[in-house]
């Protein structure tokens, strides 16, 4: 159950949003077929959420950002 | 995982006491501390942070640092392993190394020379961050030696919590550093890291009398720091010290151990904003959730907007010099 840490990825959920999820269950998934295969980009206020759902997913290790 | 020989240390009996940081650990040989990285040797003691697990390039806006060469550069490397056990951090997977069910090591050596070229040849500082920087002091101290050439500068992201043995050490060779400042009540503090809460707001006074260009961040942790009553102190204890550190108001985001809790409403970071004013601050900011209002400099002179910037990045720096381009004001900061 690894993390890669990389040095950027997109944001899915924006600050004006954070208003409307005042108990931050918002999750958001983006699901592409690439050439390497199928890449699923997830975002959560709550970052437990999204590793849940992208372990679920077979994700092994989950690309993460970090904080700093 | 290598281990190379660590400063700072003094002898206590049988064993080694660790002066890096406040816990100060009393090691037998073989023993690790509390940080998990650094641990007792025959005769001195060694550590496992000269590697990093990253080598990412950012704006040195992401650290976060507003006032310190705005629009620059950072090359970041970051080894695992804190002083600190927070039960909110989103980088567990990186600082929470050798912890119970903690992450596996994974960090290669650091070339000092090749770091350093790689910065000068972006025009980047490098920077420590992600996890926590003092338990790499040796790492820091030989960047800024072969840095100092090169025209490389290395900053922190830090959690403060250091010896002031450890401060003298480190000031000659940081040109900034930014310190979370989680809360001041010993308990509750205790209770979130693991640490106390007065060795951090007496780095912060250090650094910033040792003339190290500081700013300070606050998550606004449920029950240790997002009350208006421990605002106001925060606040109020950072003035004392300057009022012109910039202060990083950060929404708190449910993680780790700390998931029960709801994110930080843009309506309490407007408040905290409106708190650390109060308490005299002339440089407060919010990231995201305000918008471009919560990230501008403006003069506290005129009013007048000096620096813009978008999320994680410059807009445009209108100061002259540092100076406010329409009153003259000197804005504190290493423009
Ligand atoms: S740096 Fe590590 S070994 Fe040294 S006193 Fe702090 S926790 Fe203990």
């Amino acid at each position: 159950m690894g993390h890669r840490f990389v040095e950027n990825l997109p944001d899915l959920i924006q600050p004006e949003e954070y208003q409307d999820h005042p108990d931050g269950r918002l999750v958001r998934l983006r699901i592409r077929v690439t050439d390497e295969g199928v890449e699923v980009l997830g975002d959560a206020m709550r970052p437990e959420v999204i590793e849940r759902v992208l372990r679920s997913l077979g994700q092994d290790p989950i690309d993460q950002m970090l904080c700093g | 995982m290598r281990w190379t020989p660590a400063i700072l240390h003094s002898p206590a009996g049988e064993r080694v006491r660790c002066d890096l940081c406040p816990h100060r650990c009393a090691l037998a040989p073989g023993q690790v501390g509390a940080c998990k990285v650094r641990r007792g040797a025959a005769g001195g003691m060694e550590t496992a942070t000269f590697a990093t697990s990253v080598a990412h390039t950012d704006a040195v806006e992401r650290k976060p640092f507003f006032h310190y060469r705005p629009g620059a550069l950072a090359l970041t490397l970051a080894a695992p392993g804190c002083s600190f056990r927070c039960d909110y951090c989103v980088n567990h997977p990186l600082s929470q190394y050798g912890r119970e069910e903690g992450p596996a090591w994974e960090a290669a050596p650091v070339d000092v020379p090749e770091v350093v070229a790689a910065a000068a040849a972006r025009g980047a500082c490098v920077a420590l961050s992600y996890s926590e920087p003092s338990l790499a002091v040796e790492l820091t101290l030989a960047l800024a030696e072969h840095g100092r050439a090169a025209g490389v500068e290395v900053v922190w992201k830090s959690n403060g919590f250091l010896t002031p043995e450890a401060i003298d050490v480190v000031t000659p060779a940081l040109a900034a550093v930014n310190i979370d400042l989680k809360g001041l009540d010993e308990a509750r503090h205790r209770r979130l890291t693991g640490a106390a809460a007065a060795p951090v707001l007496a780095a912060i006074r250090a650094f910033h009398q040792a003339g190290v260009w500081v700013e300070v961040s606050t998550p606004l942790v449920p029950g240790v720091s997002s009350s208006p009553e421990d605002l106001s102190a925060i606040a109020a204890a950072i003035a004392d010290v300057d009022r012109d550190i910039p202060w990083h108001l950060l929404r708190f985001t449910p993680a780790y151990r700390m998931r029960e809790e709801n994110p930080t409403s843009p309506a309490e970071l407007a408040a905290a904003v409106a708190i650390g004013r109060a308490a005299g601050l002339r440089h407060v900011y919010v990231e995201r959730a305000l918008g471009e209002e919560g990230r501008n400099t403006r003069c506290h002179g005129c009013g007048d907007t000096v620096v813009e910037r978008g999320i994680w990045s410059l807009g445009a720096n209108h100061l002259a010099a540092g100076d406010c381009p329409v009153c003259g004001t000197s804005i504190a900061g290493r423009w």
